[in-house]
C-alpha cells in the first residue's frame, strides 16, 4: 500500500516537473501575486508557532524545540 | 489646407513630447518602498486536560498573546536588511502547578525576542545573494541565541530558484532571569527538588534548510523543501512530572540527542481569475520514533481585486514516540520516559478562514497602508486539546520625504 502510495506521488511529482515550460516576463502577473508565493505566510506564523508547540514533528529552531520554551 | 494644418500640428505636438521625454530618464531607476513595515497581532486560547507539567493528566489551559513588529529596509536594489521584535505575554494554569501553586488562577510569563536580518545580492550576479540573521529570545525559563546563513541562487528567467539556509541555537534551561531569582538553575516540581536531575542545562540546535522552487507554467509554482536537524545537550524539560505505574514519581527523561528529517512539497496554482488554490504536504521523521503526516490545502477567493477570502484546511498525523505512556502507565526498566502528550500518537486538524483587504496606494503623510489581513482559526488534537487563533496583519510602507517627493514625480512621468 505505502510502496503504491510513494510510486504514485513520485509519478505525480515528475509529471508536474516535466510539464514546466518557459514563461516570460510579461507572463508572471498570476505568479508575482502574493498569495502565490511559496512559504509560510505572515498570517500564518501563530498558528505556525502552535503547531510547533503541540505537535512533536516541529522542526528544528522552533519556539518548544529550540529559540523559546513553549513548555506550557 | 485643413489636412496639411492638421499633420503639421500633430508633428508637432509629437516631436514636443519626444523632446520632453529625451530631457527626462525614459527609464526612471525603479523606486522601491524605503521601508516596509509589519504590525503582527495574535491571540492563542487552548485547554486541554494533558498537561505535562502534572504527568500527562490536569489542565493545559493557556492564553497567549502576541504583538510583533517587522520593519524592512531596502538599503538599494542590492541590499536590505530588517529587524522583528515581539513580546509573547503568557498566562498558562499548568505553570503554576510546577508547585502546586493552587491559590493564583495561573501564572503569567513573558518572552521576548529579537531578530535582525541581513541580505544582500551580489552585484555582478544579482540572481545569488547571501544572507545572515541574528536572533536573540528570554523568558522567565530560557535564554536563546542564534545565528543563520542563508545563500540564494535564482535563474536567469527566475523561472527557478534555490536556497538553503543553516541556522545554530545555543539555549540555556535555567530559571531566573526575569524574576530575579538566584542563583540560576533549573526548576524542578517541587515534590522533586530533592536532587539535580540534569548535569546539562544547555541546548544546540543545528538546522540545515533546502528550498528549490520551480515554475511550472504562468499559473503554478512548485516549492520542494527538504532539511535536517540535530540537537544536542537538554532535551527533557525539568518541570515535565513522569509518573510510573509502580506508583513513583520522577521528572522526564529524554534522550540528550535528536535528529530529524522533514520533507515539505507545496504546490500554488492561479485557477481562473479569482480563485488561488495553495496545497502543502509535510513528511517528517526522527529518531525518538515519531512519523508525522500534513496536508493542507487553502483557497483564496478574489472576491474583487481588493478583498481575498480565505478558508482553509489542515489534518496532521503522528505516531508516538518511542518512550511515551500516559499517566501511571510508564515502566522504570524504561531509560527515557516521558508522558508528555505533544509526542503521543494522535490526529489534529484545524479549520481556519481569512481575509485579506487591500489598499491600493493610500498614503497618508508618509505612511502607505498596503494591506490588513485578519484570521481566526480552530485547532482540535484528538486527546481532547483545543485551541481558538486569531492573529491579524498590517502591512504598511514608510517612505523617507525626499524619496516620496521623487516617486510622485516618476509617477507624474509616467
Amino acid at each position: 500500500m505505502k510502496r503504491s502510495v510513494f510510486f504514485l506521488c513520485g509519478l505525480l511529482l515528475s509529471f508536474v516537473i516535466f510539464s514546466c515550460h518557459t514563461v516570460k516576463p510579461y507572463q508572471r502577473t498570476y505568479l508575482n501575486d502574493e498569495a502565490m508565493q511559496t512559504g509560510k505566510r505572515p498570517i500564518e506564523k501563530l498558528s505556525s508557532n502552535a503547531h510547533n508547540y503541540r505537535e512533536g514533528a516541529s522542526g528544528g529552531g522552533r519556539a518548544k524545540t529550540s529559540g523559546g520554551c513553549g513548555c506550557n | 489646407m485643413k489636412k496639411k494644418y492638421l499633420v503639421f500640428g500633430l508633428f508637432a505636438i509629437s516631436s514636443a513630447y519626444g523632446f520632453g521625454q529625451s530631457i527626462t530618464n525614459p527609464y526612471p531607476k525603479k523606486k522601491i518602498p524605503k521601508s516596509a513595515i509589519q504590525i503582527l497581532y495574535g491571540q492563542y486560547l487552548q485547554d486541554g486536560e494533558h498537561s505535562a507539567i502534572t504527568g500527562g493528566i490536569g489542565t493545559e489551559n493557556l492564553q497567549v498573546y502576541s504583538p510583533e513588529f517587522i520593519v524592512g529596509t531596502e538599503l538599494d536594489s542590492l541590499r536590505s536588511y530588517s529587524v522583528d521584535a515581539g513580546i509573547d505575554v503568557i498566562t498558562s494554569a499548568s505553570m503554576d502547578n510546577i508547585d502546586f501553586v493552587k491559590s493564583s488562577a495561573s501564572r503569567v510569563s513573558t518572552r521576548a525576542y529579537l531578530t535582525l536580518a541581513y541580505d544582500q545580492q551580489f552585484k555582478k550576479n544579482p540572481n545569488n545573494g547571501l544572507g545572515g540573521r541574528g536572533y536573540f529570545s528570554i523568558e522567565s525559563a530560557y535564554l536563546s541565541f542564534g545565528g543563520a546563513l542563508s545563500y540564494t541562487h535564482s535563474s536567469l528567467d527566475q523561472s527557478k530558484s534555490f536556497t538553503a539556509e543553516l541556522e545554530t541555537y545555543f539555549d540555556d534551561l535555567r530559571w531566573g532571569r526575569l524574576n530575579g531569582e538566584r542563583p540560576l538553575q533549573l526548576v524542578y516540581p517541587s515534590e522533586l527538588r530533592y536532587k539535580q536531575w540534569f548535569q546539562a542545562y544547555l541546548r544546540q540546535s543545528f538546522n540545515l534548510t533546502l528550498s528549490f522552487q520551480q515554475t511550472i507554467n504562468s499559473r503554478m509554482v512548485l516549492a520542494i523543501m527538504p532539511g535536517i536537524s540535530y540537537q544536542q545537550g537538554l532535551l527533557s524539560t525539568p518541570y515535565h512530572r513522569a509518573y510510573f505505574a509502580e506508583g513513583t514519581e520522577r521528572v522526564e527523561n529524554l534522550p540528550s540527542k535528536r535528529w530529524k528529517f522533514p520533507l515539505g512539497i507545496q504546490l500554488n496554482s492561479f485557477i481562473g481569475d479569482r480563485y488561488i488554490l495553495r496545497t502543502y504536504y509535510r513528511f517528517y521523521w526522527d529518531d525518538f520514533g515519531i512519523l508525522a503526516n500534513t496536508f493542507s490545502a487553502d483557497l483564496g477567493i478574489r472576491i474583487m481585486p481588493q478583498l481575498t477570502i480565505t478558508p482553509s484546511a489542515r489534518l496532521y498525523t503522528q505516531t508516538a514516540a518511542n518512550f511515551f505512556k500516559p499517566y501511571q502507565m510508564l515502566d522504570t526498566t524504561m531509560t527515557y520516559y516521558s508522558s508528555d502528550y505533544d509526542l503521543s500518537a494522535f490526529n489534529a486538524f484545524e479549520l481556519a478562514l481569512e481575509g485579506n483587504l487591500a489598499f491600493f496606494k493610500r498614503h497618508v503623510h508618509r505612511i502607505e497602508m498596503n494591506n490588513i489581513s485578519l484570521r481566526y482559526s480552530f485547532y482540535k488534537r484528538a486527546d481532547g486539546l483545543y485551541a481558538h487563533m486569531i492573529s491579524t496583519v498590517f502591512n504598511l510602507n514608510g517612505f523617507k520625504k525626499s524619496s516620496r517627493k521623487n516617486d510622485l514625480s516618476d509617477l507624474r512621468l509616467k
